[in-house]
């Protein structure tokens, strides 16, 4: 007997994500006040400090856009009210919203807070030969009834695909790429658009005069790995083409973790810095511990008073948790940066990223004890401080350098 | 400088020392070669600063001189060629190269503008066969650490003994240590702590049967033979006692074939976790069970025959580890030695029949299991 193959099914993934979320939330929070407002900014402050994190459709039209420091916003469009962002009620959303997604499909991604993927692969007979579009439909409307939150849905073949689609959706629409019409759609969209395509390989791409996916799908995949190395040729090609085999994963393990704080006022001195810097480890340690994760990789970022933002990065070989083990890696990082460039400071962030769970990071080292950024006492030591602040508030111990 | 060259003599004194250019670099010059024209002959040299890689290729010359030009440009240039003499000559700090019909010009920077080469005293050289470093090299300097948080352990320790040699690499979870039986006299008694980018320089541009010559002076070491140079920095300090942590009371021990090993361990290295890549090895009778368990993704196991006949122990392991050891170690068989879950393994080959086995040791840290 012949080998046998069964055809693989043709995947449906769909890409749900709310509107304007914090916009939304802030507006559900306060109904007869930000409720009102057409022109309407979410995060920083009135006085112009931090980051848009939500701009309302109306403001856009004055070029305001989600990232952009509040004051320059509060320049493109004076009119606009600005209000913090609603952590409770955003977080109640986002649960709830996931909620009504889990009964659709067993296999739901949240993406981030607000954004969530779905893997419908094989539910063409639960609902009855219902086209993709209809049933992405019926699960708006379903969370826009049941959660008060507008979205929209964007679809196809793989997460790349929903991914996109879903762009083209916003606001409230749906938009559903057939199976088979991957690379004509991807062929509208310039490769600076596909996530993973950050702006140094925008460059580096540009340079070739590769700009629009179109110009990609014009190359062979030799001669695009010739240009960019195996690896990335071949990454470039599929992605092009609207290829991508990354599963939907629920439970996700998350990528990173990370915390910033944008300064009242600049920082200037790298005293100031490394305080701010001990406060920040110590939130990031907290969360991993937390979630019962370590990091290997721990990232530094800066922004500098004129906007320019730096970061630096380094890869240890056992994973860390520890506050003091993650600032130590993260304050070198910030001696390097910051002489790098002697600027005043507008942002700190450290992120962690390489997770793995708390418990499966035991690797033996040879040279354990003159080495260890960490060792079992350090860890013992956080855990039993987490269990203080658990009981006592957050405020109730903190580390020498963080008193007063 | 004017000078004739065969095109396949150009594409291979570019490829020798093309490997040894930065791509990126943020000293413009050093992304350049050094072309060097003496009486018959063409000296081409690159260096990344800690490295430096200097090859000459015979040629006929007019008029001898030198320039600096873009490495990467020029070997490109030359791996297009169709094949005839090529013809290159200067113009001001420009490269001026003619190859059948086409003709090119290339901008370049003068000479000084050049770092200058460390001046490593080849007075008091000593000499080794290519054929024992290209062994010391290969079986050690995968084992050698990538991370910046301890420097010495990014270079492989040379170790230059009474009638030995011997080098050794770690990361700190595994290492591997290499000793052969060789005299090379007027080598002094000391230890090195070479890059390994150096060594690869080394396997790469001295045959097996090469007498490379070797010297160093205080921070540098030079390796070379007629007509090939390759300098490099040492890295300094007290490379960590190794010996006190190579087991010498381990008392359990299992032979298995090698590439069965290998085999099944890659298998199972397909369902470890991509951060962890934990599997679990139980021995038991002449048996030996391999185990992954990866929450998000699944589960697998596999019996091997091995020969076990110690206590039960379960032990585990970063595949990859085990994988990398068993990559170099020599021989068809394999042996493990164990003192408990949570102490340093060894591997090393096997002597069947008597037959002699290199001086070869590598030992690996396990990760704690579970239960």
């Amino acid at each position: 007997m012949g080998d046998v193959t069964l055809p693989r099914p043709i995947r449906r993934i769909l890409l749900l994500d709310c509107d304007q979320f914090f916009v939304q939330c802030a507006r559900l929070a306060d109904p007869d006040g930000a409720g009102r407002e057409a022109l309407l900014l979410v995060g920083g402050s009135p006085a112009g400090r931090g980051v848009v994190t939500s701009a309302s459709y109306e403001t856009r039209a004055f070029g305001v856009h989600s990232g952009m420091p509040t004051a320059a916003a509060l320049r493109l469009c004076p009119r606009a009210r600005v209000v913090s962002v609603p952590r409770r009620i955003c977080g109640e959303k986002s649960r709830a919203v996931r909620a009504v997604l889990g009964r659709f499909s067993p296999l739901v991604e949240a993406a981030s807070i607000d954004e969530a993927y779905l893997d419908l692969t094989g539910t063409e007979r639960l609902y009855a030969g219902e086209s993709l579009h209809d049933t992405a439909t019926r699960i708006q409307q379903t969370v826009l009834e049941e959660t008060a939150i507008q979205t929209s849905v964007g679809g196809g073949t793989c997460k790349l695909v929903a991914k996109l689609a879903v762009e083209r959706a916003k606001p409230a629409g749906v938009r559903i790429v057939a199976p088979g019409a991957e690379a004509e759609f991807l062929a509208t969209f310039r490769l600076a658009d596909i996530p993973g395509v950050g702006p140094v390989f925008t460059e580096e791409l540009k340079r070739f005069g590769l700009v629009l996916v179109a110009d990609v799908q014009r190359l062979s995949e030799r001669a695009l790995s010739e240009l960019l190395g195996e690896g990335r040729g071949e990454w470039l090609y599929r992605r092009a083409h609207g290829v991508d085999e990354g599963r939907v994963h629920p439970e996700h393990t998350p990528r990173s973790m990370s915390r910033d704080e944008t300064f009242p006022h600049d920082l200037q001195r790298l005293a100031d810095l490394e305080r701010e810097l001990l406060a920040l480890t110590a939130r990031v340690g907290a969360d991993l511990r937390d979630a019962g994760y370590r990091a290997r990789t721990i990232t530094l970022k800066i922004r500098d008073a004129d906007f320019r933002t730096r970061q630096a990065s380094r890869t240890v070989a056992d994973a860390l948790e520890t506050d003091r083990a993650i600032d130590h890696v993260a304050r070198e990082l910030l001696h390097k940066l910051h002489a790098a460039r002697r600027i005043g400071t507008r942002l700190l962030g450290v992120a962690a990223s390489g997770l793995v769970p708390a418990g499966d990071a035991a690797q033996l080292g040879l040279f354990e004890a003159e080495r260890a950024l960490e060792t079992d006492r350090d860890r013992r030591l956080d855990r039993t401080a987490d269990a203080i602040r658990e009981r006592f508030g957050r405020n109730s111990l903190k580390r020498g350098g963080l008193r007063g | 400088m004017k000078f004739k060259i065969t095109r396949d003599n150009l594409q291979q004194g570019l490829a020798a020392v093309g490997a040894s250019i930065p791509t990126r670099t943020t000293l413009p010059v050093l992304s350049n070669i050094l072309i060097e024209v003496g009486e018959d002959s063409v000296a081409m040299s690159g260096t990344d600063l800690d490295i430096a890689v200097s090859v000459s290729v015979p040629a006929e010359v007019d008029d001898p001189g030198s320039l600096t030009v873009p490495a990467k440009k020029l070997q490109e240039l030359a791996r297009e060629l169709p094949e005839h003499p090529v013809r290159l000559s200067t113009k001001g700090d420009r490269l001026e190269l003619t190859c059948g019909r086409a003709a090119f010009r290339l901008n370049g920077m003068p000479r000084d503008e050049f770092p200058t080469f460390p001046a490593v005293d080849f007075t008091n050289s000593w000499k080794v066969m290519g054929s024992t470093l290209h062994g010391l090299i290969r079986q050690t300097s995968f084992a050698v650490s990538s991370e910046e948080s301890r420097p010495i352990l990014n270079g492989v320790l040379w170790q230059l003994g009474e009638d030995q040699m011997r080098m050794v690499a770690t990361n700190g979870h595994r290492l591997a240590r290499m000793t052969v039986a060789v005299s090379a006299p007027g080598a002094p008694r000391t230890d090195l702590i070479v890059p390994p980018k150096a060594l690869a320089q080394v396997e790469r541009l001295f045959g097996s049967d090469d007498e490379v010559e070797v010297a160093r002076s205080e921070n540098h070491i030079g390796f070379r033979k007629a007509g090939t140079q390759v300098f490099t920095r040492l890295i300094e300090g007290p490379y960590p006692n190794y010996e006190q942590v190579i087991p010498k009371d381990n008392d359990r021990f299992a032979i298995a074939g090698r590439n069965l090993l290998t085999q099944a361990l890659r298998r199972m290295a397909v369902v470890a976790s991509d951060q962890t890549h934990r599997v679990r090895l139980s021995f038991t009778t002449n048996t030996l069970r391999f185990a992954v368990e990866t929450p998000d993704l699944g589960e697998a196991h596999e019996d091997l025959e091995v020969e076990y006949a110690g206590e039960p122990m379960d032990i585990g392991f970063n595949a990859n580890y085990l994988l990398e050891v068993l990559r170099y170690m020599p021989g068809e068989d394999v042996k493990l030695t164990f003192k408990a879950p949570e102490r340093a393994a060894t591997l090393e080959p096997v002597s069947r029949e008597g037959e002699p086995v290199p001086d070869y040791l590598c030992l690996v840290m396990p990760l704690r299991l579970l239960d």
